[in-house]
């Protein structure tokens, strides 16, 4: 298998009439992927199709409120600026969207049945894995669709629920940045030097999944050892024991999936106690999720972040203007830059919105929830991150980001420096492979 | 007179069964109460109503009967009692999630036995215990709870369980795998006549010789002593009760959501949440935990969907029905329709009801500026 990353004219190797030409030329499709300049007059209009007037509803649900709105803010800023972008091009299939949002909180499925209750056509949410995984039963019962932003544990898809029709999920799964953490790892210190590993992970199913994932990737590359790993509590307020423990071992590699909160903590905690002197790196795949949260002191030492499917200075801005212009957009609308999770809620809108306008060309006529359901497998769409797909098994798939840790004057945050970008299949398994037994096939 | 009509106290009052009689009044509301319960499907369907949240504050409400025994009759505040919630949605969680057992009524039967072995077992210990105290372990007792099942891989952690015996669909119900509407709407009814059973069943309680007792346990635990109850022994049945209509509203919630979790079940803040519900309610009357149950659920549920700072919404609203209801929406009723009936007559005692007003909220400004230089200073 390949493991190193790809360069960056593979990964933004994309010209622009190659772009216009995958899309379809379909003006909702150019917008969402963030290149309305490319629009030439001609434009498919969609007006034979049998398509009702009325607005889309959606709803949302994301955290906005606590720690976890580090995340969930930045996704709500995402949908919003997806839906924006659907309505200033004539929506889809002309048909104006409309979007709820509505606090996270515990309350996922009473959230989504009251979605459903007010009629709306789709949903897309939750942030937290655990809420996806109680939600997916749910969807299936009700029949419409949800296009989760986040809530990527692997198992989710590969083992408890293969088999779905109206669940989707736009995120990388987990696998994806636990492996990208591995290779960012191996390439960092090389595979001879990394004899121990550690973790420190939230205590709930995603920090459990990608402990799991990292452990069999790091021991599967390096054959190393694990010296310990700890579990506090999602939203702790305290990680000097895990952190003690820690540098008592003093291990080649930290891997943390700490987000939100949790993660300024942790780099908080690890810096006061001197971590950073105690092992040669920390590896986090969600880190820079709180980028908007991290000071310049907290993002000084060998740390290195994941960053999902999108980090805004990959493929360089100066190069790809559809990131460029998105960052431009999302900071004078929000003040803030956008990361991964900003991703998370504009790719599921885009997701669903490229598909229904898809499925109205087939169709000739707005589609049922069923039928978007299966346009929506193996669907394949461009967002300002590049080229995503939807799987056959509802999991969403695009290169997925690591680079240094370290601080942007410019935009006045956390940024990522030597951004390696790695392929969905150099870091996912074939479709109907288990993550577990392709990694125990290296 | 036949046998369902009684005259006493010069009114004909409506016999239920020995020493139940409802008065025409009584039975009218009874009546209607019993109506709107079974159409509210229908209701729902033609509103904007939500029957998901309507059904979980009728089983939230159930737990407030339940604990409303302690609190009405032996004047015993619990700060525990989503512990027998949590633990009776757990009993079904882990019947349906580790044994695969798929019949609904079974996996209820398993939640109600759980919490009743917790209520039992915690009851022992706190039954000797007053006021502050006895608040104070029932808070502990669901504390040690929560944070075990929070740690237990058994109980899979915050995550929680699922109610889906086969991972997909729900539990069956009377023997019957049903569609998804079809099982909410049956499981819906099931909890009516649930609900109905149970009230009857703590109408009769507290009408009952023991349900006396409780109440002299409640006025003065010394006496009750001396005219010979067994006032621990007592106190610990009626915790044990209690328990088992926490356990029953668990096992139905865990029947509705399908999914069991540690945050919405077995928190302390949900053991907060019950006993306000009585009280919001009107913890003097039998029914009106449930109305508090429904409107709570209702306010929380729906009031993200409509405000952005719903928790302060819900908030005020509380602090409203402390201020202006302290005897609860249904417990404030009687004086309510005579307040109204009286200003019907008499206009003018609408100007005298916002000088009190005033005064009221004044005093009330008072009493906090001297409440915060007390904390502040030491002294007022």
């Amino acid at each position: 298998m390949t493991t190193g990353p790809l360069t960056a004219a593979e990964s933004d190797g994309i010209d622009r009439r190659t772009l216009l030409k995958t899309v379809g030329g379909s003006a909702l499709a150019v917008a969402l992927a963030g290149c309305t300049e490319l629009l030439e007059d001609g434009e498919d209009s969609l007006a034979d199709a049998d398509v009702p007037d009325e607005p889309i509803e959606s709803g949302l649900q994301t955290f906005t409120e606590g720690a976890p709105s580090v995340l969930g803010v930045q996704a709500q800023y995402g949908a919003e600026t997806a839906v924006r972008r659907i309505n200033e091009n004539d929506g889809i299939a002309g048909r104006e969207m409309n979007l709820d949002v509505v606090e996270e909180g515990g309350a996922y499925l009473t959230n989504y049945q009251q979605f459903v209750d007010e009629g709306k056509d789709v949903t897309f949410g939750p942030i937290s894995s655990s809420g996806h995984a109680e939600m997916v039963p749910e969807i299936e019962a009700q029949e419409v669709i949800n296009v989760s932003t986040d809530g990527t544990v692997t198992t989710l898809y590969e083992e408890d629920f293969p088999d779905v029709t109206y669940s989707f999920r736009f995120q990388n799964h987990d696998v994806m940045e636990a492996l990208a953490a591995v290779m960012q790892a191996v390439e960092v210190l090389g595979s001879d030097s990394i004899d121990t590993y550690a973790g420190i992970n939230p205590n709930y199913a995603f920090g459990q999944d990608e402990m799991d994932l990292f452990s069999r990737g790091i021991e599967a590359l390096t054959g190393a050892e694990e010296v310990y790993s700890g579990f506090p509590d999602l939203g702790t307020g305290d990680m000097s024991t895990h952190i003690t423990e820690v540098n008592g071992e003093a291990p080649d590699i930290v891997f943390s999936s700490c987000w939100g909160g949790d993660a300024t903590l942790l780099l908080e905690q690890g810096h006061a106690n001197g971590m950073f002197d105690a092992v040669d790196l920390l590896v986090g795949p969600v880190l820079y999720g709180s980028a908007n949260d991290l000071s310049e002191d907290l993002v000084d030492g060998p740390i290195y972040s994941g960053s999902r499917n999108f980090y805004w200075g990959e493929p360089s801005t100066d190069r790809w203007s559809p990131a460029a212009d998105l960052v431009s957009e999302v900071e004078d609308e929000y003040g803030v830059v956008p990361t991964a999770h900003f991703m998370s809620g504009y790719g599921a809108v885009t997701a669903w919105a490229t598909a229904a306008e898809k499925a109205v060309r087939l169709l000739g006529r707005w589609p049922e929830q069923e039928e978007l359901a299966t346009v929506l497998e193996n669907h394949g769409f461009f967002t300002p991150a590049g080229y995503h797909t939807i799987g056959v098994d509802h999991q969403g798939y695009s290169n997925a980001h690591f680079g240094e840790l370290t601080w942007s004057s410019d935009h006045d945050a956390a940024a990522l420096a030597d951004v390696n970008v790695f392929a969905a299949k150099n870091v996912s398994p074939p479709p109907g492979e288990t993550s577990a037994d392709w990694i125990g096939s290296w | 007179m036949s046998r369902f009509l009684v005259e006493r106290d010069d009114e004909t009052r409506v016999r239920l069964s020995e020493g139940m009689e409802l008065t025409k009044g009584q039975s009218v509301l009874a009546v209607l109460g019993l109506a709107v319960l079974f159409a509210v499907p229908d209701i729902t369907r033609l509103t904007s109503l939500s029957f998901q949240a309507v059904h979980r504050g009728i089983l939230f409400g159930l737990a407030a009967v339940g604990l409303n025994l302690l609190l009405r009759h032996t004047e015993l505040v619990s700060f525990g009692h989503a512990a027998f919630f949590g633990v009776g949605a757990y009993g079904a969680a882990v019947l349906a999630s580790h044994f695969d057992v798929s019949s609904g009524l079974l996996l209820l039967f398993g939640g109600v036995l759980a919490s009743t072995v917790t209520a039992v077992l915690i009851g022992y210990f706190v039954a000797g215990y007053l006021d502050i105290y006895f608040a104070l372990l029932t808070l502990a007792f669901n504390q040690v709870l929560y944070a075990f099942v929070l740690q237990s891989g058994y109980f899979n952690y915050s995550d929680g369980l699922s109610v889906r015996p086969d991972g997909l669909n729900p539990p069956t119900l009377f023997g019957l795998q049903w569609s998804s509407a079809g099982y909410d709407l049956i499981l819906y009814y099931f909890t009516v006549v649930v609900l109905v059973v149970s009230l009857l069943a703590m109408w009769k309680l507290v009408n009952s010789p023991f349900g006396r007792a409780l109440d002299a346990i409640g006025q003065d635990r010394t006496r009750a002593r001396f005219v010979g109850i067994p006032v621990e022994k007592y106190v610990w049945i009626a915790f044990a009760i209690s328990g088992v209509y926490g356990g029953l509203a668990g096992g139905l919630f865990a029947l509705l959501q399908l999914h069991v979790s540690p945050d919405p079940t077995l928190y302390a803040f949900v053991s907060g949440e019950i006993l306000f519900m009585a009280i919001l309610g009107g913890f003097g009357t039998l029914v009106g935990p449930v109305v508090g149950g429904v409107v709570l659920v209702y306010l929380l549920i729906q009031a993200p969907f409509y405000v952005e700072y719903y928790n302060a919404l819900t908030g005020l609203v509380l602090i409203a029905v402390v201020l202006f209801l302290p005897e609860g929406i249904l417990g404030s009723i009687p004086k309510i329709g005579t307040g109204l009936a009286r200003r019907r007559r008499d206009p003018g005692l609408l100007r005298e009801d916002l000088t009190t007003l005033g005064s009221s909220l004044r005093r009330g400004a008072n009493r906090a500026v001297t409440t915060v230089r007390i904390i502040v200073f030491g002294v007022n």
